[in-house]
């Protein structure tokens, strides 16, 4: 096979010249380089990034978007806090992620408790591990937050937390379906009081 | 980003920008931004449960604490105060529809009344049945108009533990 000076090839082997002389570009004998203007690539990315930056916002990380649940709407504008959630969605109930009872076996349930015992359970153990991590006595590595603890001290206090700072202590989150029925709202609630967890914050979506 | 300038008397003076660097970035940014953007804006309602529960049959309530008490039904809304005892009916403005503008203009007229001008607590109840369901939507409107309203600290309840419950 003969040995070729290295060089465009693809050009001579494919005839293209029907479209060179449409683009006007060159006649064949001419460059056949084209130089595209890059001004309104250039300026749709920079107002693009603008835009993104602005949205931008790790409080999207708190919540998991789960199956089959749709957040009630609300004007309420008060940013969420980290904190255990539970989800309520059509059919089953999760604590952190995992399972805790089917939606129809609660509501089946007509026991005077008024509690749902799974959830109770968990959130009762949760509730201890919060309290020790809090009061600094617990075995978590993970130590609190400057402004939550000033928000804990000012809890014992009385004084009214600022809103995405609130103490941990006693706080979880209620991410629920729209069209869960009250009475299972009424249930979790209930058991998470007797759990421990006297501050719930519901996760509502904004208009 | 390299650049040529024309410095010579007879030279051009335009000045090259070597973008491609630049486009680069953009790239990247907008696709990391766009992977990581977050497109529906969550917000909370702070709520602390309240009132007597099942558990708590013997809570004992101050008589002079005066507490204003909303109950919730699926085709009306009860407003009342608790010492007084009268509650103020707001039925359903269309088949599906409360009436969300009574009950705010209502909670207005109670926050203006000497009982509740220097207070923000109020509690919130549903009373849901297999024949007439209440939604989680219904309650988290009326915290909503109630936080609005500037009854902030709003409290959650059944019906059983509501410090005053209209006569039926």
């Amino acid at each position: 096979m003969p040995v070729h000076a290295a060089g465009p090839r693809l050009y001579h082997s494919v005839k293209f010249k029907h479209l060179v002389h449409k683009s006007g570009s060159g006649a064949g004998q001419r460059a056949s380089n084209i130089s595209l203007n890059l001004t309104p690539f250039v300026d749709m990315m920079t107002i693009l990034v603008c835009f993104l930056l602005m949205v931008f916002s790790a409080g999207g990380q708190l919540l998991q978007a789960q199956r089959g649940l749709e957040l009630p709407i609300a004007d309420s504008r008060e940013a969420l806090q980290e904190a255990p959630v539970i989800i309520v969605t059509k059919d089953e109930i999760t604590y952190q992620g995992q399972l805790v009872a089917t939606v129809d076996s609660v509501m089946r349930d007509d026991s005077p408790t008024f509690k749902i015992d799974a959830l109770y359970e968990r959130l009762e153990s949760a509730a201890k591990k919060i309290k020790e991590n809090v009061n600094g006595v617990g075995t978590s590595t993970r130590p609190l937050p400057k402004d939550l603890k000033k928000a804990c001290d000012d809890a014992k206090q009385n004084i009214r937390p600022q809103p995405g700072h609130i103490c941990p202590d006693g706080l979880a989150i209620l991410q629920a379906d729209q069209e869960t029925d009250a009475r299972l709202i009424n249930k979790i609630v209930n058991t998470a009081k007797i759990a421990g967890f006297d501050n719930l914050l519901f996760a509502v979506k904004n208009k | 980003m390299g650049a040529s300038l024309g410095t010579g008397d007879k030279k051009s003076v335009n000045v090259e920008l070597n973008i491609v660097p630049f486009i680069d970035l953009m790239s990247c940014l907008t696709a990391f931004l766009l992977v990581t953007a977050v497109w529906v804006n969550i917000a909370q309602i702070n709520i602390q449960p309240k009132g007597k529960t099942r558990d708590t049959q013997n809570v004992q309530q101050d008589d002079e604490h005066v507490t204003l008490s909303v109950l919730v039904q699926a085709d009306k809304i009860y407003v009342g105060i608790s010492r007084v005892n009268e509650f103020q009916e707001i039925p359903k403005k269309a088949p599906g529809e409360q009436d969300w503008e009574k009950f705010e203009s209502t909670l207005k007229e109670h926050k203006a009344s000497a009982y509740f001008s220097d207070r923000s607590d109020l509690e919130i109840a549903a009373e849901s049945t297999s024949a007439s369901p209440v939604q989680y939507q219904d309650i988290i409107h009326a915290m909503d108009v109630a936080v609005k309203v500037g009854f902030i600290d709003v409290g959650l309840t059944d019906p059983a533990g509501l410090a005053a419950r209209p006569s039926l």
